[in-house]
């Protein structure tokens, strides 16, 4: 429900931000494809979509850290242009990342005034810079010291922080990624407190969110994106859940389902059972059996690849149990893991699958070395012939294994890192994320490749945040929401909307 | 991984350029007598630089070497003059003795190094930084400030200590006949040149070379594909330790004593030799080849500027110009790599 008094606001008046068919491509992937957003001074707009939609792209574009390819950005109906950060600043726009960008050894007042520091010839102005900071973060009702270090104030507080930055700085717009993310439910209250009364003092607010429930009492209106095209925008009063779902999961991605081959065995390759870590995840047991394909479906954090680095050794357990084959697995290291036939090809392949400055042949041998040498010397024409075979069954193209790995591109380095694992003969293998960043054609490659595996006998695990991808794929899908298992569905049942629905956080519990 | 194409072929054509124009410019270089020089005179720094290159690749340093060739130093000429140790095996098992002292001290310091960098997780930088300082102590604790190996004619075993330095100096000081070299070829520099062959074959063909670029190159990606990091970087610092052990034996036998002092410096000259050589202090990249022809590079400008009767503050102005230069390249190549592969993951 958004509050009658913003009504009030609505004149004929320009509106406060206008992009205009913004397009922002990147290497192999069009992140934001002609995107329509108007922002009114006193409203707030909330921007939904799921992992990949285009949300942080076009974030970055109103903050001023992207620039488009195509389109046009007005504030007050006049173009803009910004090259750096700093100009949209300048002009009253902030945005405040889920990443905080505070300098935590930095008292709040310093931070607050970070870069616009008030001072008489280079002599910073204390005086002044404690008496508007102070001021500022009263109106936003902290109740903290404004000289305590920003790193020892909580979430919320830290984001009042900035809030207030953007206060001292006049900003007329506020953009928000993710703010309830990490906030209790006292707080998100009074963080939608102070959006209300930014929005009374006439700022525009864009709010990005998965929370849907929030959403319907924050937002005046609501856009959604969906693989990088506005599918949706309306006032919030005119769609409910059911339709926002329908909107953001869409209809035109599609994979073909490539089902299994063989029935999968009915003893569990491995059972974990209630594990546990931190605070990144709790409760969560699930079951792969070889020949089979599992999904991992959730948002972003909502601690998939902290169980699966849990489960290849990378990171290491609080809580629970895992067995592997029948007998007890706890792995100390991914070393441990490897030679128990567990192997985890992790999200980011530029900084965690791959070493980019060797070869093609040096990285797919990484693993298995010991393999290819005796007495600890490499024995090279070994080395080779492996190397070229598993490069060819993984289909690289070029199949040149001399190639140093940071010169190709993100489908065959993952290839790459595939024929390092296939190499290894692993167990269970673990995909995280196998196809982002990669062009549709090696994708479904990828899809062939994973499906082989399953029916060659192997565990699978797959996370995906594509919806299709995990449907196409999985024999069977694990839903997580907020660190905990959210269901299971069969891939018969599993529709995109029933995992999005499960995917998705609940309203707060009070 | 070797290094970029341009560092593997430039340094060394900047060195044979060097050796050409110093050969034309100044008389007496080019002589064999002048050439064998250099190479005995770069033995030390050498092979404190190779080992130094096995750290380096993995992303580390090591400062501490130089203090260690200190601390090493002063054990083998104590153990060398020592009483018991001659009575027990005579002169030529004192120098062996003493020889294997110096080693294993180096490589002790260097597992100390290793330990606490890879178990412990603290920075290289500091920790080397520490051993450096605690290493020259040492050094000085033992001797009480003076050098060690200076028998006195009225000590019993005086003959017997002169005959053991005399052992140790056939290594560190001796030559070998060639024929057509009238001043034979000393025999440092042919442990370097043993050491720099057997370093690059570590490095190229072992395992556990490989293992050493890998974790250099990308150390989270070796860590998931089940690499001993840990094992892997306590290696490379007994390695540099050891390299550093072995360079101060060759000292005292040179020298004929052991000093607290010895090796002032060298740490940094090892490091720059190594970077000149092309090893990229971001790790991942870098040769044993590369501290050899750095370390001679050095070598030929020191010998070079000192025939040519140039002040030896000039000679350091000199060296620091081409640390620099070999700096800016390393940071060039790493550019273009950035941009071949910008554009390479754009088609």
């Amino acid at each position: 429900m958004s509050s009658s008094t913003h009504a009030a606001v609505r004149q004929p008046a320009p509106p406060l931000l206008t992009l205009s068919a913004v397009t922002k491509r990147f290497p192999g992937v069009v992140a934001l494809d002609a995107v329509d957003l108007t922002v009114h001074a006193g409203r707030v707009h909330a921007l939904i979509g799921e992992n990949g939609a285009g949300k942080s792209t076009l974030l970055k574009i109103v903050a001023g850290a992207d620039r488009p390819d195509a389109g046009t950005v007005e504030l007050d109906g006049k173009p803009v242009r910004f090259s750096e950060p700093r100009d949209a600043l300048n002009v009253g726009i902030t945005v405040i990342y889920q990443e905080l960008s505070l300098v935590p050894q930095l008292d709040a007042e310093a931070n607050i005034f970070l870069g616009m520091e008030p001072a008489r010839h280079g002599v910073l102005d204390r005086r002044t810079l404690a008496g508007r900071a102070r001021e500022a973060l009263r109106t936003l009702g902290a109740n903290f010291d404004a000289g305590t270090p920003a790193g020892e104030l909580s979430v919320a507080e830290q984001q009042l922080v900035e809030l207030a930055r953007a206060l001292a700085r006049d900003a007329r717009l506020i953009a928000l990624d993710e703010p309830t993310a990490a906030l209790s439910h006292l707080e998100t209250e009074r963080l939608f407190e102070q959006i209300r009364n930014l929005c009374a003092r006439g700022i525009g607010v864009i709010f990005v969110s998965h929370r849907l429930e929030e959403i319907r009492r924050i937002a005046d209106e609501i856009t959604v994106l969906r693989d990088g095209r506005r599918v949706f925008t309306g006032p919030a009063t005119a769609v409910d859940d059911a339709g926002l779902i329908r909107h953001m999961v869409g209809r035109d991605v599609e994979y073909a389902r490539l089902p299994s081959a063989v029935p999968s065995s009915d003893q569990p390759l491995l059972e974990a059972r209630a594990l546990g870590k931190g605070r990144s995840f709790a409760d969560v047991s699930l079951r792969v059996r070889r020949g089979e394909i599992v999904g991992l479906a959730g948002l972003v954090g909502a601690g998939r690849t902290e169980v699966a680095r849990c489960i290849a050794g990378a990171d290491t357990l609080d809580a629970g149990t895992m067995t592997l084959a029948g007998a007890p697995y706890r792995p100390s290291s991914p070393r441990d893991a490897i030679t128990r036939g567990v192997v985890y090809l992790p999200e980011d392949r530029k900084t965690q699958g791959l070493v980019l400055g060797m070869s093609v042949r040096e990285n797919v041998t990484l693993a298995t070395l010991q393999r290819f040498s005796r007495y600890g010397v490499i024995l090279l024409p070994a080395e080779r012939a492996a190397a070229s075979r598993q490069t060819i069954a993984v289909e690289l193209r070029p199949p040149e294994i001399e190639r140093n790995a940071g010169t190709l591109s993100g489908g065959n380095q993952q290839k790459v890192v595939l024929a390092k694992w296939l190499l290894a003969d692993a167990d269970l293998l673990i995909f995280d994320e196998p196809t982002r960043g990669v062009d549709v054609a090696t994708k479904a490659e990828l899809h062939r490749l994973i499906r082989a595996l399953a029916d060659a006998g192997k565990a699978v695990l797959v996370i995906s945040s594509e919806l299709p991808e995990v449907l196409a794929l999985a024999d069977r899908i694990v839903v997580m929401r907020e660190g905990r298992v959210a269901g299971e569905l069969p891939a018969s049942a599993a529709t995109a909307e029933g995992v999005l629905a499960l995917a998705l956080p609940a309203a707060h519990a009070a | 991984m070797k290094a970029p194409r341009a560092a593997r072929f430039g340094v060394p054509l900047a060195l044979a350029g060097l050796v050409l124009v110093a050969g034309v410019l100044i008389p007496g270089f080019m002589s064999r007598a002048n050439l064998t020089t250099i190479l005995l005179h770069v033995s030390i720094n050498g092979i404190i630089a190779l080992g130094c290159t096995f750290v380096i690749i993995t992303a580390g340093i090591d400062l501490s070497v130089g203090s260690v060739v200190g601390f090493a130093g002063v054990l083998t000429a104590a153990t060398l003059t020592s009483g018991a140790v001659l009575r027990l095996l005579g002169p030529a098992g004192a120098a062996v003795a003493a020889g294997l002292v110096g080693i294993a001290a180096g490589a002790a310091v260097g597992l100390l190094n290793g330990s606490v960098v890879s178990r412990l997780g603290v920075a290289p930088f500091i920790v080397t930084l520490a051993t450096m300082t605690a290493a020259r102590g040492a050094a000085r604790l033992v001797t009480g400030g003076v050098p060690i190996g200076f028998p006195d004619p009225g000590d019993p075993l005086y003959g017997g200590k002169v005959a053991a330095l005399d052992a140790l100096h056939a290594v560190g000081g001796g030559r070998i006949p060639v024929p057509g070299l009238p001043t034979g070829f000393p025999v440092p520099a042919l442990v370097m040149l043993a050491l720099v062959a057997a370093g690059a074959f570590i490095l190229a063909r072992t395992r556990f070379g490989r293992h050493v670029y890998a974790v250099g190159g990308n150390e989270e990606a070796s860590r998931l594909s089940g690499v001993a990091v840990a094992r892997i970087k306590l290696g490379t610092y007994a390695i540099s330790g050891g390299c550093a052990g072995l360079a101060a034996v060759l000292l005292v036998g040179q020298l004929r004593s052991g000093g607290p002092d010895t090796g002032m410096l060298y740490e940094l000259n090892a490091i720059a030799a190594a970077v000149i050589g092309g090893t990229s202090l971001f790790g991942g990249i870098g040769t044993a080849y590369g501290a050899l022809t750095g370390a001679l590079l050095i070598g030929v400008l020191n010998n070079g500027l000192d025939l040519l009767g140039v002040q030896s503050f000039w000679q350091e102005i000199a060296k620091g110009v081409i640390i620099l230069l070999a700096v800016l390249f390393d940071v060039w190549m790493k550019r273009a790599d950035a941009r071949r592969r910008a554009r390479a993951g754009r088609t």
